[in-house]
């Protein structure tokens, strides 16, 4: 199989372990995301499959064949890797032309001009075939280096933190045409992000990390409405959180009963519930102690027994000063303390 | 293309061919050094003799470093505070002519203030420990100007601005917000200028004071003692360790103390008319000092009693050495450089292997290298010290004496690139030397020019290592203008005095110009 594999591999910083036992898979041309906050192992990953870093144990496989393992380590430029760094990392003494030239080298002269010059087109920059980096925006800057990355063909792309550098204008309209490059260009891609939004819209597999251990790999959807963790469910979205006892399978949170019939009654569990998957109608018993604007929803801080607990809900929805709460199934989960 | 590897490139990019060459290249730079650290612990000779050699050579050195140090650090802390901090008529041209005085040489100072002051023409007289102490303050001051500077430009106006707002009177600003800032750049200046003076031969020698630079070359030739001779390297070498460590640590801490990337024009003092006037008098009277007057002075006698004939020799044979000097001390600076950033296994180490050098006094160095032809010559495996022999034991002193000027530079370039862009590099198939010739060394090429400028010169000024190393009857100008003053034929020194105080304007006047282009917030 082709694509990005990933075997137990562990890797520590000194003492420190950065990633521990860690396995998941990138299928040939998919777009996968590595979600995570900073210091969940996330970049180490990335430096691990380009090469940058030795693993200390486990295996890294790429394009069918081990390219790092324990005592041996392909050298990151035989890897055919192509990485599109968080600050671009464009050669500032090259314009944008030679950058996207500079891994073509084995090709002849004419050949490589024109490959770049293709790849620069893909981004639709080859009118700045002859700018040098600084005279490029920040957005132009991150598409050259994504023709770069891609014009020598390599095995798989990785994007570290890609569009974080970005204004929020700019991001979502770049992230879209990065992937439509990326899916024209069937190429095997795993991108760092700590956006949950990016790697739901992104990606067509997610990888949660925390703390160096894969938390959840699948789907977004399957992720998304599966958890397999409070920490995993907590990736995604604002979440509300309820400790409690099981009773008739189900625990009892301030805001109504949410299901956990696949545990046994009496023991502790945690109850899950996505922001978004409260419904609320005015008149009840939770009272509104606070109600914002949230880009589309209005965001909604509610109470009830002595528990706050935040609700998106459908923008300039006319809730008055108290509400009822309806929790819908499918975003509420419970798990096993 | 397959990407089954052979075993053989495992660890390959740990250890490639850059890095080979770096660890030969720090080798080579501090083998001298340390041949000298371990001779003088193993060697013998006469413990008397050298003890009292040393302990005669201490008190002077220690009095020159104090008194000089202190005049240095002085004038140039408060130039510095002057120029950055302040207004008044002139500061813009000061700010760079401040600098000028390192272009001489101790030893050119002094025999400019020695024929001054024996034809009856010096203001003051510049006669023994305290002439001497006044040509270092004029002469080193520098060192500390241009440190201390850079430590008051890269304050962040918004501390100096928060402290007027919460109600401090300018001299309240000074003293408890712009100098505390500044001392470690202050510090990291005394050092250097501490180092220098440490270091210094021809300057002492010829008012004939007992220095530990001195009692070397008496141990050596007066007293034909070599061991001796390394127990007083091995001494100096551990003093200019003690200033070099502080001034490393002192400018640790300057980068340090820069703060807020924030940069704005620094609010400066508009000084009024009495003020201003001592401004420039005091800015005046260093350049006059430390560069005009020595200058102009020796311009003319030049002009009356320079023989053409009798200096294009060692002016030749000077252009032979600093080319190639620099070329070799240029392309192992470079090697030290890339390694220092690339090798993190053994982090600053060949940084540090070219401080040493640096910080040692020439003539150690030179006895360092010396010494380890002697061994390589009793082993059998090269012949006695020919001219080629003695050339290439030079040309070793150089490098391992001013590799570190040129690290310095080359290591600045290569700051300007990222880590990611050698990994960049790497991902995009790009070997070791490809990244070295495609990325590192163009992005470096501006400063490697400055570091080979800086080179020649220092190379050109340099004249204990010469005078020991050239091979017999091979005079460069350093070396002629040496033993002019050594005869008392100050009139014949001007000539050569003068060609290298002039070769050595072109490095300073850049040095300060690239200085005020890479102050912070300001692109060049």
């Amino acid at each position: 199989m082709n694509g990005v594999k990933l075997r137990n591999v562990r890797r520590s910083y000194g003492k420190t372990p950065a990633l521990d036992d860690v396995s998941f898979t990138a299928p040939e041309g998919q777009v996968v995301a590595l979600l995570g906050a900073s210091g969940s192992g996330k970049s180490t990953i990335l430096r691990l499959i380009a090469g940058l870093e030795a693993v200390d144990a486990g295996e890294i496989h790429l394009g069918g064949a081990r390219v790092s393992s324990v005592g041996f380590m392909l050298p990151t430029e035989a890897r055919r890797i192509g990485m599109v760094f968080q600050d671009y990392s464009l050669f500032p003494h090259l314009t944008a032309g030679a950058n996207v030239a500079f891994g073509l080298d084995k090709l002849g002269r004419a050949t490589r001009d024109e490959t770049a010059l293709h790849w620069l087109d893909r981004v639709g920059l080859k009118h700045r075939a002859g700018a040098y980096p600084h005279e490029l925006s920040g957005g132009e800057q991150q598409r050259v280096a994504l023709a770069r990355a891609l014009a020598p063909k390599p095995h798989a792309i990785l994007l570290d933190e890609p569009f974080s550098g970005l204004d929020a204008s700019l991001r979502a309209e770049l992230r879209d045409a990065t992937l439509a490059t990326l899916g024209e260009a069937h190429t095997t891609t795993l991108f760092v992000t700590h956006d949950a939004e990016d790697a739901l819209q992104a990606a067509d597999r997610l990888v949660i990390l925390k703390s160096g251990h894969v938390l959840q790999e699948g789907p977004p959807r399957e992720v998304y409405d599966a958890p397999a963790s409070v920490d995993a469910a907590a990736a995604l979205g604002p979440i509300n959180i309820f400790k409690g006892v099981i009773k008739n399978g189900a625990i009892d949170t301030p805001f109504g009963p949410v299901a956990a019939k696949h545990l046994p009654n009496g023991s502790q569990a945690t109850a899950v519930v996505r922001a978004e998957a409260l419904t609320l109608s005015p008149g009840g018993g939770a009272r509104v102690a606070a109600l914002r604007p949230h880009g589309a929803h209005d965001l909604a801080r509610i109470e009830s027994q002595g528990a706050t607990w935040r609700a998106l809900t459908p923008a300039r929805q006319p809730l008055g000063d108290t509400v009822s709460v309806e929790i819908q199934s499918a975003g509420a989960f419970a798990f096993s303390d | 293309m397959s990407l089954a590897a052979s075993p053989s490139r495992l660890r390959a990019t740990r250890f490639d061919g850059v890095a080979i060459v770096a660890a030969i290249a720090t080798l080579v730079c501090a083998a001298p050094a340390v041949a000298v650290l371990a001779l003088a612990l193993t060697q013998g000779g006469d413990a008397d003799f050298g003890a009292a050699l040393i302990a005669e050579g201490a008190v002077g050195t220690t009095t020159l470093v104090l008194a000089g140090g202190a005049g240095a650090l002085v004038f140039g802390a408060a130039a510095a505070w002057l120029v950055t901090l302040c207004n008044f008529p002139g500061r813009r041209v000061f700010e760079w002519a401040l600098a000028i005085p390192l272009a001489a040489p101790s030893y050119i100072l002094a025999y400019a203030y020695a024929s001054m002051t024996w034809a009856g023409r010096s203001f003051i007289p510049v006669e023994g420990m305290w002439g001497v102490a006044f040509i270092y303050a004029v002469g080193l001051y520098p060192y500390v100007y241009l440190a201390a500077r850079a430590a008051f430009a890269s304050q962040s106006a918004c501390a100096l601005e928060a402290a007027r707002m919460l109600g401090a009177s300018p001299m309240r600003v000074f003293w408890r917000v712009a100098l505390p800032l500044a001392r470690p750049g202050i510090a990291a200046g005394a050092a250097l200028a501490c180092m220098e003076i440490a270091a210094d031969y021809g300057a002492a020698q010829h008012f004939g004071l007992s220095t530990l630079s001195t009692a070397i070359f008496r141990a050596w030739y007066a007293h034909g003692s070599p061991a001796v001779a390394l127990q007083i390297s091995g001494v100096l070498l551990v003093a200019a360790m003690v200033f070099l460590f502080v001034e490393r640590s002192a400018r640790g801490r300057a980068s340090f103390a820069g703060g807020s990337s924030r940069w704005r024009p620094l609010p400066r003092y508009n000084l009024k008319s009495l003020a201003a006037t001592a401004a420039v008098i005091f800015c005046a009277l260093l350049i006059v000092f430390g560069a005009l007057l020595p200058l102009l002075w020796l311009a003319r006698l030049a002009v009356l009693h320079a023989n053409v004939q009798d200096i294009a020799g060692p002016f030749a044979n000077s252009l032979l050495l600093s080319t190639l000097g620099t070329l070799i001390t240029l392309a192992l600076a470079s090697a030290i450089a890339v390694a220092a950033r690339r090798a993190s296994a053994w982090g600053k180490t060949p940084l540090f292997a070219a401080g040493m050098g640096y910080a040692a006094p020439g003539a150690v160095i030179a006895l360092g290298a010396l010494s380890l032809f002697g061994l390589a010559r009793d082993a059998g495996w090269v012949g006695g010290l020919s001219a080629a022999l003695s050339l290439t034991a030079l040309f070793w002193t150089y490098a391992a004496r001013f590799s570190a000027a040129g690290v310095g530079p080359v290591d600045a370039g290569l700051a300007r690139l990222s880590k990611g862009l050698d990994a960049s590099a790497r991902t995009l198939g790009a070997g070791p030397w490809r990244r070295f010739f495609s990325i590192d060394l163009p992005i470096a090429a501006p400063s490697l020019a400055a570091a080979a400028l800086i080179l020649f010169v220092e190379i050109l000024k340099e004249l204990p290592a010469t005078l020991i190393l050239r091979p017999f009857n091979f005079d460069t100008l350093a070396v002629k203008a040496y033993s002019y003053a050594s005869d008392e034929r100050l009139l014949q020194a001007a000539a050569p005095s003068l060609l290298i105080f002039l070769a050595g304007l072109a490095p300073i006047v850049i040095l300060a110009r690239s200085i005020e282009r890479g102050r912070a917030g300001v692109t060049p």
